[in-house]
């Protein structure tokens, strides 16, 4: 493991933001971490860094790992170019080479626009700044707190392949928060954290399968008959439709194959991170 | 260290309105000066003999006091600003440590100070000598640039104090209006400190910045005043008191006693401000080293 935290508490004076977390972050993993607004994420993320001292538990970190930090907000000079912004930054670290700058700007595509001030720059292309300015030391472990909120979809595609991209070339260790559930698919392993605890963890396809139900949605037209025959009760009724939700794709091809003479059409949709999600977390408004 | 001072430099230079701004209280004082008081003044001293170019040099010293004190104040902004904004925390990621960013902010704020000083003087000196043909020896502009790096350092070490105290930009430049129009006043420029009332006059010489004048008068007046009372030294001390070009602790204070008083509130500044990031910086060593 790069990456260990036990029990890892945090609590503004009576107030419990992250309670008892444990996690576990393997060497070239892609973990996301989910959860509702004010559920503590970005407490867990400053415990991981250490920009927030725990007050129980402990974090720990195989051999030194160098971690490199994109914040939710820029913490880039709008008024300074990239080039100034990187090379200021790269020149706090003690072992970063000069030419560092310029290597991580090629690598991350942003050469045509190094010699324009940052502020002036689209959301994709600061985003895109941010992370170089986060791999200017060679982390081991990249940190990242929403980055792609707010960005429109094709910036959001850009951003996840290029970190995917990273994470295979470099062997970088990448741990995220985001809002946007449909991005943890493609991550290695997911946490999902409600009220400062751990509610859910492993990967996508797992946290799905176990929480989010499919849904199968038939029309009739004999809506009364069809009820009739049904070994498996609907969870709501529509008109001329029904509305199941059920366990497994198996058990919807049963409904659709045994009753195929009532049924005009149907739409089956597999459970979504989403519905997963509103199953752990619920559906009240933080 | 130096790329931290390059940065916070460039952030201040390229923020034209910030600069503009920063120089605020000191514009208002030498436009006030222009307009208002240059008059008003004269026709009290009409019995003093080139009492014009006496006053204009009065006036620079204060303004350049003025300047340091707001100038060096928006520099240290910076500092609050990157605090909300979290970049301090992506600096404290890196190797360069909590003690050199605080010194690289103080060491920027201070070099600024002293530009700004000289922009002002430049501006100032250039009016004057044309229109009442002040003019300023070299050996006198030489000190004068010394005792620029001492103003400017002064007012980084007090207002380091005063912006530690503050966590939002709001309150930022609320404190930034505060000190910009108390400024003027506090330091004895907008109105002599002899014509001020007993509590008044001691509120400016708890100004730092008030010293700071006090030795930029002594600098660019002595000359013209030793000519003016070479016959009446009694009328020379009284000027000196009413006009803040020595500062009255039971006794005007001589320049040596000036520049001892500044080195003291400056030490005791550095020691408040650095002190505490210092310790800390230490202690987080220690754990690191028992880790």
């Amino acid at each position: 493991m790069l990456l260990e935290a036990k029990h890892l508490t945090k609590t503004f004076g009576g107030h419990v933001a992250v309670n008892g977390l444990n996690l576990q972050i393997a060497r070239g993993s892609f973990t996301a971490l989910l959860g509702p607004n004010g559920a503590g994420k970005s407490t867990t993320m400053n415990l991981l860094i250490g920009l927030t001292t725990p007050s129980l538990g402990q974090v720990s970190y195989a051999n030194q790992a160098k971690r490199g930090v994109v914040f939710q907000n820029s913490v880039l000079d709008e008024r300074l170019t990239v080039t100034e912004n990187l090379q200021i930054r790269a020149q706090q670290y003690r072992h970063v080479a000069r030419s560092k700058v310029a290597a991580v700007s090629a690598e991350l595509g942003l050469t045509a626009f190094v010699h324009q001030r940052y502020g002036t720059l689209s959301g994709g292309q600061k985003r895109r700044v941010d992370i170089a300015r986060a791999l200017l030391n060679d982390p081991d472990i990249l940190f990242l707190d929403e980055p792609t909120t707010g960005l429109d979809i094709q910036t959001r595609t850009a951003i996840w392949d290029l970190l995917r991209h990273l994470q295979r070339a470099r062997q970088l260790t990448v741990v995220l928060t985001t809002h946007y559930l449909d991005e943890a698919d493609a991550a290695d392993s997911v946490y999902i954290i409600d009220h400062g605890s751990l509610v859910a963890a492993g990967t996508a396809t797992a946290i799905k399968a176990q929480y989010a139900e499919d849904v199968l949605q038939v029309t009739s037209s004999d809506v009364d008959r069809l009820r009739e025959r049904l070994t498996v009760m609907p969870t709501a009724c529509n008109g001329d439709q029904l509305i199941f939700k059920l366990p497994s794709p198996q058990v919807a091809l049963d409904i659709l194959t045994t009753n195929r003479d009532l049924i005009t059409t149907f739409e089956f949709r597999p459970g979504t991170m989403d519905d997963a999600f509103l199953a752990l977390t619920g559906r009240e408004m933080r | 260290m130096l790329a931290m001072i390059k940065r916070n430099l460039l952030l201040y230079f390229r923020n034209w309105s910030g600069v503009f701004f920063s120089l605020m209280g000191a514009l208002i004082s030498f436009v006030l000066y222009l307009i208002f008081l240059k008059q008003n003044m004269l026709s009290s001293w009409a019995h003093v003999p080139h009492a014009t170019r006496l006053l204009d040099l009065w006036l620079i010293g204060g303004t350049l006091a003025i300047t340091a004190i707001t100038t060096t104040l928006t520099s240290l902004s910076q500092m609050v600003i990157d605090r909300e904004r979290h970049v301090t925390a992506d600096l404290q990621l890196t190797d360069a440590g909590s003690l050199r960013l605080q010194l690289s902010y103080l060491l920027s704020a201070a070099v600024i100070g002293v530009i700004m000083q000289v922009a002002m003087f430049v501006i100032m000196l250039g009016d004057f000598a044309l229109t009442d043909h002040v003019t300023v020896t070299i050996p006198q502009a030489i000190n004068v640039l010394g005792l620029m790096v001492v103003s400017a350092l002064l007012a980084t070490a007090v207002n380091a104090i005063l912006i530690q105290g503050v966590r939002t930009v709001t309150n930022l430049s609320k404190l930034g209006s505060i000190v910009g129009t108390a400024a003027g006043f506090l330091v004895g420029t907008y109105i002599p400190i002899g014509l001020l009332p007993a509590f008044a006059q001691d509120l400016v010489k708890l100004t730092p910045g008030s010293y700071v004048a006090a030795l930029y008068r002594q600098l660019l007046m002595t000359d013209q005043l030793d000519t003016i009372f070479r016959h009446t030294p009694a009328a020379r001390l009284n000027f000196e008191k009413l006009m803040g070009i020595r500062l009255d602790w039971s006794g005007l204070l001589t320049q040596s006693a000036t520049y001892h008083i500044i080195g003291l509130i400056f030490i005791g500044a550095v020691v408040l401000t650095v002190g505490p990031t210092w310790v800390k910086q230490s202690h987080q060593r220690h754990r690191l080293r028992e880790r």
